[in-house]
């Protein structure tokens, strides 16, 4: 006998008690404010007042007359473009390179040691890289000084033109320990019979990396693509803690302006616009890389 | 720069020659340098904390005499409400997301309830929905809900959204265990709730760390939320409270430094505990797919 719709529902009832909860707490925490961010996106609305509906006018003032938040998306770019070398490619070179590495003691260590940027709380180099470009008694000034280029000093996070540099150079050299451990995983997954057979078909060093390793870690680079666009995109805590966006809006990028409008001049549904904007750009870039970068199984 | 990076990147392997395993030397060296450099920092901090103000003003770089422990004396004071703020934070977030998205995920992998597919798919369309779209409405609902300047309005929210990732790598673990032994379990007359709990929950224990792990990591680090919905410093966690510590003090460099490297000693201790589980977590494969 078939059971009906309504005795499977029954008999499975542990199957939704169990699932209730999730849902609870994603309903009132994520669903609600996300619609929520969507529909004020569209209305003049500050703190505490109902606020206005005014149609599609925030994303007209955004692209149309609102200076400080076209340069926070071309501060915007090049970070994320930065973040790109830094996290996906640098990365890629010393995934390789301590995958390359025959002493399994020292590969060992640097595995280890990779892990090191990942347990110190990021604000903490935030905040050393900050005192690190102190104009007055940071050390990279003194360094400078103390090689004979006083003519290169600057205070770096406090000159319009170079505060974005500062912020984008801090944290030098740049390794991303999980962008590395994510991609040493892969390398490690690659099995030896592929690069074995490679090496006897004469493929060693460049052409080894070029067309037997990077084809079997596209999944993982993909990946790190897709998280490293997300994360540049909405990335503001940096920004935050360094400059909060000055010198004159020089450091500005899309989330720390969304924060300011937010929360310092009270435009919450101008801010939600920026918040809307941050969402869709994250999302094209998103499925414009499942779509386009294929990763190769085997 | 970007040229000096590309040649550690690629350039010298080209001079490598056949072989799978030559040229440990400089690769040795490289990664060598490349780690210096990454500590250098935090080697400046150990060697400036120890500073009083004078010492500091005559020699800022070098090590000095006599040591001054003070400074660590000092911070202890200040960091020890924040970080016990961390604890109470987190911790709580960590049981919640492991309680929540246990049951989830042994729901969406064990029982075959109709329209579990559509429910699961309704929480992972979530993982693309970006923090930056809920921030404004986030807390103008912790608002509306009095929850601001409670360690509730850090706590729920981060649950509501740390227990995705628990949920994707928990349920491919359920998922990879053998439905016959659940199918025995039902046979003897076991329900749900209790195989959930005496049987699939103990399996599991490891990737629970996993899950924990990553999830203690996401909220420890969150800078600018509790700034927003707690008014009172002395509410705000480690991270936040490493913010203000360094305004509050910047100029008392040695009080400072020794802050922010107390600051670092809880993931420190995590991590020593816990290695294994790190690594597993950051590489493991739910993360990949």
């Amino acid at each position: 006998m078939k059971k009906t719709l309504w005795e499977r529902i029954w008999e499975t009832k542990t199957g939704y008690l169990m699932v209730v909860p999730t849902l609870a707490f994603l309903l009132v925490f994520q669903y609600y404010p996300a619609i929520s961010g969507l529909y004020r996106s569209m209305f003049d609305w500050n703190a505490g007042l109902a606020g206005n509906f005014i149609g599609l006018a925030n994303f007209v003032e955004l692209f149309t007359d609102d200076e400080v938040f076209i340069r926070s998306l071309r501060n915007m770019a090049l970070l994320t473009i930065w973040y790109l070398v830094a996290f996906v490619g640098l990365s890629t070179g010393v995934a390789v390179l301590i995958h390359r590495i025959r002493n399994e003691g020292s590969k060992y260590f640097f595995r280890l040691f990779m892990i090191l940027p990942v347990i110190i709380p990021a604000v903490v180099l935030i905040l050393l890289w900050k005192f690190i470009y102190d104009s007055t008694i940071g050390p990279l000034n003194a360094i400078l000084i103390g090689v004979g280029l006083q003519d290169w000093t600057h205070a770096w996070l406090a000159e319009p033109k170079i505060a974005i540099y500062a912020v984008m150079f801090r944290n030098f050299p740049w390794i991303d320990g999980v962008s590395v451990l994510i991609l040493l995983a892969g390398l490690q997954a690659i099995p030896v019979e592929i690069v074995e057979s490679g090496l006897l078909d004469g493929a060693s060093g460049w052409r080894r990396l070029r067309y037997i390793e990077l084809p079997l870690i596209t999944g993982q680079i993909k990946l790190l693509i897709v998280l490293t666009i997300m994360w540049g995109v909405q990335e503001y805590s940096a920004v935050w803690a360094m400059t909060q966006g000055g010198p004159i809006d020089s450091t500005q990028v899309p989330g720390m302006w969304m924060y300011f409008n937010a929360f310092r001049i009270s435009r919450m549904g101008y801010a939600s616009a920026i918040g809307v904007v941050m969402f869709l750009i994250t999302l094209v870039a998103t499925i414009l890389n499942m779509r386009y970068i294929r990763s190769q199984e085997y | 720069m970007a040229t000096r990076s590309e040649s550690i990147a690629g350039g010298p392997a080209q001079r490598q020659g056949r072989g799978l395993h030559r040229g440990d030397a400089w690769r040795t060296v490289a990664l060598g340098i490349l780690c210096a450099l990454m500590i250098a920092p935090l080697i400046m901090a150990i060697i400036i904390s120890f500073k009083s103000p004078s010492q500091f003003t005559r020699v800022p770089f070098l090590p000095t005499w006599p040591m001054r422990w003070e400074n660590y004396e000092f911070a202890v004071q200040i960091i020890s409400q924040f970080l016990l703020n961390s604890i109470i934070t987190s911790g709580a977030t960590v049981i919640g997301v492991l309680l929540l998205s246990s049951l989830a995920a042994y729901s969406f992998a064990q029982i075959r309830f109709p329209g579990r597919t559509f429910v699961f798919y309704a929480v992972l369309a979530l993982m693309m929905v970006p923090a930056s779209l809920t921030l404004v409405p986030s807390f103008v609902l912790i608002r509306d809900l009095r929850l601001i300047n409670t360690h509730w309005s850090l706590i729920l929210p981060w649950i509501a959204g740390g227990q995705l990732i628990g949920i994707l790598i928990l349920r491919a673990f359920f998922e990879s265990l053998p439905g016959e032994m659940f199918d025995a379990c039902r046979i003897d007359g076991a329900t749900d709730w209790q195989i959930y709990w005496h049987v699939a929950l103990p399996l599991t224990r490891s990737m629970l760390g996993v899950v924990a792990v990553l999830n203690i990591l996401g909220t420890w680090n969150n800078l600018i939320w509790p700034t927003l919905t707690l008014p009172e410093r002395k509410m705000w966690p480690l991270t936040p409270g490493l913010y203000s510590y360094m305004e509050q003090y910047y100029t008392s460099y040695g009080r400072v430094m020794a802050g922010l490297l107390l600051g670092s000693i809880p993931l420190v201790i995590l991590f020593v505990f816990t290695s294994r589980l790190f690594v597993e977590g950051l590489t493991s494969g739910a993360i990949k797919t």
